[in-house]
């Protein structure tokens, strides 16, 4: 203890220092929840997301979209595919299907599917990024069962997303007239996410792609291997391939639409999808009703907004007028609180402040 | 000190941990444990209940070998680690608490890769984190314990060397058992020894034991027999003994052993023979002993309870809620089972819904869901907060930074500042809900000061002290008395009680008085024997009694020093260069007073010798003596006139360099007053004292006999020998109750003698009890004069009791008896020990803040009430009642009658509220109707805490105000701490500064030392430690309500967040066939808690400030909402879960409806929410918190930068990471999309709205007192002033919080009214107690041994 005594007196004072901060005392910024600020706050923000909201709905109104459903349509197709025996034999569907306003501008193709699950833990997991990217085509560790061939070779691309690719073709032809039927002119290319074609996805450096992928299996679902999914474009060829690599980002929700194609604005086209008598051919691989889902093909327009999605603008409009109906309800509150307490009218003064 | 030593045993107890046997056989045990641990391998050969000690010297060797080889030696190691063993060692600690196993767990859970939802590597990122942070913590925690270990067994003491053949210096940590070790007074005894020699001639050595039990008394230690008579220090070389003593036990009391001489002759051990490690040795120039115990076997270091694992409320509180939260995820995770397995029933034979296991087999839904369930714990583990955990405590970090560096906490006497010595209570400091303070030193300043005295009837006053006071701290030595007023000293000191005296009178004027004195020496005796009431006497009469006080005064004192120092108040001189020479410390009392003493008895007893003796020394002042009715009066006056004389002339420069040590302060107080009066104490040896006077020079007293203080007599006794009449004298010191009783009620001198006696006891009796009302100590002096022969007589019967072996205590105390009565009552004194600065403020606002507060002390009912009156703890207008009895069933019918009159009276006093036990008693049942106190002493509290009697006493308890315990014991404190805690389940505090305070210290879920005069025990007991009581109001006002609501509001945050995110995850599984996809990058999922929004709330439960100090300060009222929990019910949480789950929905779905038949993918949709998410969690953070600094701005900033520069830089750099989740480019990606924002914007408002509108409206609707308060602080200092009255006129009125408001309103007027009465009566002695007239006691007086209950007898002050 007296040692203890000691050293305290050789220490210097123990005295805190008395700045603000150990004190404390840094000077603060209080939340003013007084009536006004409150409530012009509340009447602001309801009158942006009012504002927004307006402007959301009217952008997402001027959006043209397409939507046909062909599962249904093409009922004999999807029948039989839902026995894999027939795998090999080929099925086309044609569906017609009359455009009435022109789309203008870009105009892309989609397809879309109803509940296929491409968010499945395991299914995401079942893929080789390393593979992908063109390093390593004999990583495929977390592929299977898809991983390797049954003579062990390995799979490129490997694991469940890519044997699942969607490999129906599908064609938009425009019927200028009832005779003349001409193909509208789709870009292939353009249609992934820069990153993901320049960065994530490389061909493993060969000479050309087929020796490049020597040593390697295609996928068990898959009717060619990969080095020939585009044989006419070789930036488009391999894992460069656009509608592989959409297919590799997996969607997010069971209903999904991925993007397909985008119209090449040529000739007729060059403003846009004219209206008019269009159809789809479709060759019919991709089997949906074994798992009960459906697929459709959509051609739609974009805006700087995204898709043809209501739910934004919607969302806003309401956000906006029930922020003013809560704002009209608090000024209501306040005013009858303002009635009720006269008595002690300086107190009220600052609860009023608050309110 | 204590601290580890605590902690030695602490670790022991775990040690033993499951092996423990009952405490008998522990002992045993334990001494082959730690053998094990650190000596030898091998276990004593001796397993049996006893141990051999054979000197550690050579020529035993070989014996010494085979007792005492296994024995530990005195090194003491506390820490829990070494350098080795730390990380293995910490881990298995850490992986003891339930989170971390959790967390252990998941990570184990990872790895098996049919249940893996993360990559393995990042479920363990948590863990690692938090297993760090905490490793370095406890690692530098022991580090501390390291240097103090370190330091106390390198302290040095001298053990005899047989090579060296004397005794050298060796460090603590190597002495071993049957060392011989000689320690010198004031040292430190470095283990359990038997005593072998001490340098008192009657081979008694005295210890302080304050380290042990608390007591601070000296207690005697005895020389073993057979060795008390050798003159010459034992030589340990000849030293052929061994002894047997008991193994080691933790029985402080006991001590059970023999000594066997080599003649097989066996003299017999007890306690009174053993020095006790951590003891100090008094008073005793040197001691030799051999040890017996040593290092982790010593009684002392077997005795120290561990620290009790304090966990605050809020953390058992918040545990619960941990607890909710793992149900929830049950929960959770079953839905995600059972809806993983039925959609994959759905689902079976899709290939790529059901990805067959590597080797093509399929796994079945019921298995898969099982999987599933396992998963989603990994998925959604972060739904238990392990962040929280480690930002608590970082928390805590922080608050007890931010406390101790409060300015306000500094004392600048001390220069010491509160020191938090738990880390992990400070919220508790918001929830108090009982204080137990201890008197002495805690309310009061342990500076006893002389005060008063009543000689012979007459009451003076010694104003003197007052400046003695003032310059107390500063000076090492205290002799300012003496040389502050060489010359006039007399007059200044003695001046009556008029509350001017002490700043009207200062040194100089003493010679003007001393002419007064004289004059009106008659006018002065008449008066004082006319008027009733002194107050007015000495208005009239001040001056003269200026000088009959100081006259008389002197002498009583001297009196007392006498006593005292024959009771062996050690005088030492300190750093005196003049008078230290030479003699030992504990020998240097000079006593100068006992000539003195015998003028003054002389004068008031006016026994025959006495007159004579006074006549020979003063005659000349018989002579002048003025025309009072009894001669003693006059000698009175004559002898302090010439007292006065005396010392007007060039006084006495001797006296300058004495320090006087006592036992108690009061002794002190009493020598040093003596002193001022020129009856200087010179020395004090065993045989005798001399005493310097003034007038008479030094006189001798040869000390025949001491009969020393004990609790059953209250009294000591002291016989010299008259050194100027040579008579045997006795005196007595002693409660006043006792002496009363003791003094002669015949006396043979004839009947007007005897009358006058009466008349003097009378007189003295109302100066007692005026005193006790001013909160003075008192005692009584009396003496009785015995003829050689019957002394010689007494003596014999005395030796023979002392010597009997049988009912040896009994026999004492006969003896005593027969020496101690027909005493003559020579005057009373009264010591007052100050009240702290601020104390009466303090306890007010505590007790506004709806704080209990209990005062439990070992001083008497009269003193304790009256500091209770005077530090505010009672009104004048309380009812009081008084709990005194001597039987239990007295107890029990007291207390049921005090009972009902109390709820008849106050219908609000609950008895529910200790039937529904538990509950929170509600503040208002204490607020409403009269206020009550409860005096209760120790023998009824003895009562009352037994088992049958608790209840009852409780509930009469929760029915008063304020509840004083006096003469309790320290047991006594800690059992009535632990009964109000259990069973009222509230908060407690209990505060003390001494050692006898340690154990309600220790008990209390709050111990909080007062780092005073009484050493350091309490303050190494206790979680914190200030240096003076008012600091207490702050702390737990201020600093506790802000780390409660901080704190709380922090768990309550971290329970949200981790909610409101992990719900994010849920809801998604909605979406993915519940096959516990994360839509978000793991690294971002896993630093979203642990880096990203981590920091915010640290900061928010740091420095988040709901009032401001000095609101809280004004209004105590608002601490209640920390009482009850306000900020955290178990509605809060589930409001606050259900905000959560809202918020997550909004940050769901309207990212999901946003995107939903678009082509998003998985981790471009994880992205907006992430980054909402952030969004609304930092803003919920910025509308919960009432103040925000630029720290505040910082750190907001900083996460939300660091999120998006660590989204940013880990989109770009990782292409192939991480899989599957691949985060590349995709927040680029999104940073250019309007869409993006939009969406981030919306959820963050619709998800933040509901809780800001309710926090709109709270303020206007439904405010709650800290929500008005806060108001306060943006108002200026008029406004406030203006709206603080507005808040006291609302209270009263009952408008807003009728029951908290109302009878602190109602005080703070009172107060406002009396104002500077009061504070006066504050500072100096309390005033108001003294207007007794008004206030109404109640006292019940229950004497079991007539078995007759007197009803409660009404008015009056309170009698013993």
């Amino acid at each position: 203890m007296t040692k203890m005594k000691k050293t305290s007196q050789i220490c210097q004072s123990k005295l805190p220092d008395n700045t603000a901060l150990k004190q404390q005392q840094l000077p603060a910024y209080r939340l003013q929840l007084s009536a006004t600020g409150v409530l012009s706050g509340f009447f602001a923000t309801g009158a942006f997301c009012l504002g927004v909201g307006i402007i959301l709905i009217l952008s997402a109104k001027s959006i043209k979209e397409i939507e046909i459903k062909y599962t249904k349509i093409c009922a004999n197709c999807a029948e039989l595919r839902e026995d894999a025996i027939n795998f090999d034999k080929e099925c086309t569907c044609s569906i017609p299907f009359y455009l009435s306003e022109t789309m203008q501008g870009n105009v892309y193709l989609y397809y879309k599917l109803y509940g296929f699950y491409q968010n499945l833990y395991r299914y995401i997991l079942s893929r080789s990024n390393s593979q992908l990217v063109g390093t390593d085509l004999k990583d495929v560790g977390n592929c299977a069962p898809f991983s390797k061939s049954h003579n062990g070779t390995p799979i490129a691309p490997c694991g469940a997303i890519a044997n699942s690719i969607f490999n129906d073709t599908i064609i938009l032809s425009y019927n200028l007239n009832s005779s003349i039927h001409m193909e509208v002119p789709m870009l292939r290319s353009g249609i992934t996410w820069w990153t993901d074609k320049y960065v994530k996805f490389r061909n493993p450096s060969a000479i050309n792609l087929s020796s490049a992928f020597t040593g390697t299996a295609k996928p068990p679902y898959w009717s060619k291997p990969v080095y020939e999914l585009d044989l006419e474009d070789t930036e488009n060829n391999g894992f460069l391939n656009d509608d592989f690599i959409v297919w590799m980002r997996t969607a997010a929700f069971p209903t999904f639409k991925k993007l397909y194609r985008r119209l090449n604005r040529v000739q007729y086209f060059i403003e846009g999808l004219p209206a008019g008598n269009y159809s789809f051919n479709i060759t019919y691989n991709f089997p949906v009703t074994r798992f009960k889902g459906e697929k459709s093909v959509v051609l739609s327009t974009l805006t700087w907004s995204g898709g043809s999605s209501l739910f934004l603008g919607l969302a806003y409009t309401v956000t906006g007028a029930v922020t003013w109906l809560a704002a009209f309800s608090m000024m209501a509150i306040h005013l009858m609180l303002k009635e009720k307490r006269t008595l002690f009218i300086e107190r009220f003064e600052t609860e009023r402040d608050r309110a | 000190m204590t601290e580890c030593l605590q902690w030695a045993r602490y670790r022991w107890q775990r040690l033993m941990g499951s092996t423990r046997r009952d405490d008998e056989e522990r002992p045993y045990n334990y001494s082959s444990l730690l053998a094990c641990g650190s000596v030898s391998s091998h276990a004593p050969k001796l397993a049996a209940k006893h141990r051999v000690v054979i000197p550690h010297l050579r020529p035993f060797k070989d014996e010494y070998e085979k007792f005492s080889g296994t024995y530990v030696n005195n090194r003491i190691r506390t820490t829990k680690y070494t350098l080795l063993n730390f990380v293995p060692r910490n881990l298995f600690e850490q992986f003891h608490r339930a989170a971390n196993l959790y967390f252990l767990f998941l990570a184990v859970l990872n790895w098996v890769p049919l249940v893996e939802a993360f990559q393995k590597e990042i479920t363990m990122l948590p863990l690692v984190v938090v297993l760090t942070i905490i490793a370095i913590k406890d690692g530098l925690e022991d580090y501390r314990k390291y240097k103090i270990d370190k330091q106390i067994n390198n302290l040095v003491t001298k053990v005899y060397s047989r090579k060296e053949k004397k005794y050298v210096d060796q460090c603590w940590k190597d002495v071993v058992v049957g060392d011989f070790i000689r320690l010198s007074c004031n040292e430190v005894i470095p283990a359990d020894m038997v005593l072998l020699f001490s340098t008192d001639p009657d081979g008694i050595c005295h210890i302080e034991t304050s380290g042990l039990d608390g007591e601070s008394n000296l207690k005697q230690r005895q020389v073993v027999r057979g060795y008390a008579e050798q003159d010459s220090e034992v030589d340990p070389e000849k030293f052929s003994s061994k002894i047997e003593c008991e193994s080691p036990n933790n029985d402080l009391n006991r001590f059970r052993g023999y000594l066997e001489h080599s003649s097989r002759e066996r003299v017999g051990l007890g306690k009174e023979n053993l020095l006790l490690r951590g003891c100090t040795i008094r008073n005793t120039e040197a001691v030799v002993g051999i040890v017996v115990y040593a290092g982790h076997e010593t009684k002392a270091m077997l005795n120290n309870s561990g620290p009790r694992y304090k966990r605050s409320k809020l953390e058992r509180r918040a545990n619960t809620d941990v607890l909710w939260c793992v149900l929830l995820l049950l929960m959770m995770c079953l839905t995600g089972a059972l809806g993983h397995g039925i959609w994959l029933s759905r689902y079976e034979n899709i290939i790529f819904f059901n990805i067959p296991e590597p080797d093509g087999h399929v796994i079945s839904p019921v298995l898969a869901g099982f999987y599933m369930f396992w998963t989603m714990i990994i998925l959604l583990q972060v739904l238990i907060p392990i962040s929280l955990y480690v930002s608590i405590e970082i928390v805590k970090l922080g608050q007890i930074y931010f406390i101790q560096s409060d300015v306000d906490f500094y004392n600048e006497k001390m220069d010491s500042t509160i020191q938090c010595r738990s880390l992990n209570i400070t919220e508790d400091l918001g929830q108090i809900q009982y204080l137990f303070s201890d008197k002495t030193g805690t309310l009061t300043e342990n500076k006893m000061v002389f005060r008063r005295c009543s000689v012979a009837g007459f009451d003076y006053c010694h104003e003197e002290n007052a400046k003695r006071l003032e310059s107390y701290q500063e000076a090492a030595s205290e002799d300012e008395d003496s040389m502050d007023t060489p010359s006039g000293s007399l007059t200044n000191m003695t001046k009556p009680r008029t509350p001017s005296c002490r700043t009207v009178h200062n040194g100089p004027l003493g010679s003007k008085s001393l002419n007064h004195l004289a004059g009106s020496c008659l006018a002065v005796g008449s008066g004082e024997g006319a008027s009733e009431v002194p107050h007015s006497r000495q208005a009239a009469f001040s001056s003269p009694i200026i000088g009959l006080s100081s006259l008389s005064g002197m002498p009583i004192k001297s009196l007392e020093e006498i006593k005292n120092l024959f009771q062996r108040l050690s005088v030492r001189r300190s750093s005196s260069p003049s008078l230290a020479s030479g003699k030992e410390p504990s020998s240097g009392i000079p006593s100068a007073f006992v000539s003195r003493l015998s003028l003054f008895s002389r004068m008031k007893l006016a026994s025959p010798v006495e007159e004579e003796v006074s006549q020979t020394s003063e005659s000349p002042r018989d002579s002048s003596n003025s025309a009072r009715p009894t001669e003693t009066e006059k000698q009175n006056c004559d002898a302090g006139l010439t007292d006065g004389k005396v010392e007007c002339s060039p006084g006495q420069p001797l006296a300058s360099s004495l320090c006087y040590e006592a036992e108690s302060p009061d002794e002190a107080a009493l020598v040093y007053a003596a002193r001022a009066y020129q009856c200087t104490l010179r020395s004090r040896t065993p045989e005798q004292v001399m005493v310097d006077f003034a007038a008479l020079g030094p006189l001798t007293f040869q000390l025949l006999h001491i009969l020393p203080f004990d609790s059953v007599r209250k009294r000591m006794s002291v016989v010299v020998r008259h050194p100027l009449s040579n008579q045997v004298v006795v005196y007595t010191k002693g409660a006043d109750s006792v002496i009363m009783e003791l003094l002669s009620v015949a006396s043979p001198d004839g009947a007007s003698l005897e009358k006058q006696q009466m008349i003097i006891r009378e007189k003295t009796q109302k100066h007692l009890d005026d005193y006790a009302k001013r909160g003075l100590r008192t005692l009584c002096i009396a003496k009785k004069v015995m003829s050689d022969t019957e002394y010689a007589e007494w003596l014999r019967n005395h030796f023979l009791a002392e010597t009997s072996i049988d009912h040896r205590e009994e026999l004492l105390l006969e003896s005593a008896m027969r020496l101690e009565n027909k005493l003559t009552l020579l005057g009373a004194t009264g010591i007052e020990d100050r009240l702290q600065e601020g104390v009466p403020e303090s306890i007010e606002a505590l007790q506004k803040a709806g704080i209990k507060i209990w005062m439990l002390t070992g001083d008497k009912q009269e003193t304790a009430v009256n500091i209770a009156y005077a530090c505010k703890l009672l009104e004048p207008d309380d009812k009081l009642f008084i709990l005194n009895t001597q039987s239990k069933d007295a107890c029990e019918m007291l207390m049921s009658t005090i009972l009902k009159e109390l709820q008849k009276k106050n219908p609000a006093c609950p008895e529910q509220a200790l039937l529904s036990e538990g509950s929170h008693q509600s503040p208002a049942t204490q607020d409403s109707g009269l206020r009550a106190g409860l005096i209760i002493n120790g023998k009824t509290l003895e009562f009352a805490l037994q088992e049958s009697l608790q209840k009852q006493f409780l509930e009469l308890t929760a029915c008063c105000q304020a509840v004083v315990c006096c003469r309790a014991t320290p047991l006594q404190k800690s059992e009535v701490v632990k009964l109000v805690r259990n069973h009222l389940q509230v908060m407690t505090l209990a505060i003390g500064d001494g050692a006898n305070d340690v154990s309600m210290i220790q008990v209390a879920d709050i111990g909080m030392g007062i780092s005073g005069q009484e050493g350091m025990q309490a303050v190494m007991a206790s979680d914190f430690a200030i240096s003076q009581f008012k600091h207490l109001s702050k702390l737990l006002l201020v600093h506790g309500h802000w780390c409660y609501t901080r704190l709380s509001n922090m768990i309550l945050y971290f329970f949200y967040k981790n909610v409101a995110y992990v719900n994010l995850l849920f809801w998604y599984q909605f979406f993915c066939g519940f096959s516990g996809t994360s839509m978000t990058d793991y690294w971002v999922l896993i630093l979203f808690n642990l880096l990203f929004t981590s920091a915010p709330p640290v900061i928010y439960g740091v420095l988040e400030k709901d009032v401001s100090a000095e609101t809280l300060m004004q209004l105590p009222e608002l601490y209640k909402s920390g009482q009850k929990s306000e900020a955290y019910l178990p509605l809060t949480f589930w409001i606050t879960l259900l905000d959560a789950f809202y918020q997550s929905l909004v940050c769901f779905f309207v990212p999901y409806y946003t995107y939903q038949g678009s082509d998003i993918d998985i981790f471009a949709f994880g992205n907006p929410l992430n980054t909402a998410a952030l969004f609304i969690i930092i803003l919920h953070l910025v509308i919960e918190s009432n103040s925000l600094t630029w720290i505040h701005m910082l750190v907001i900033v900083g996460s939300v930068l660091s999120y998006f520069l660590f989204a940013l830089a880990f989109g770009a750099m990782c292409v192939t990471c991480n899989p599957p989740s691949n985060p590349h480019w995709i927040m680029q990606e999104h940073m250019l999309d309007p869409v993006f924002y939009l969406v981030c914007v919306l959820a963050a408002c619709v998800a933040l709205l509901p809780r800001f509108v309710y926090r709109v409206l709270q303020g206007s609707l439904f405010p709650s007192p800290v929500l008005r308060a806060k108001h306060f602080d943006r108002l200026t200092p008029e406004e406030r002033t203006k709206a603080l009255k507005k808040w006291a006129e609302a209270g009263k009125m009952g408008q807003v919080t009728p029951k908290n408001a109302d009878h602190s309103d109602s005080k703070s007027e009172k107060r406002a009214k009396s104002g500077p009465a009061d504070s006066f009566a504050m500072m100096s002695a309390p005033s108001r107690p003294v207007d007794q007239g008004d206030f109404s006691v109640h006292e019940t007086d229950l004497d079991s041994g007539y078995c007759e209950t007197k009803a409660s007898g009404m008015a009056g002050p309170p009698k013993g």
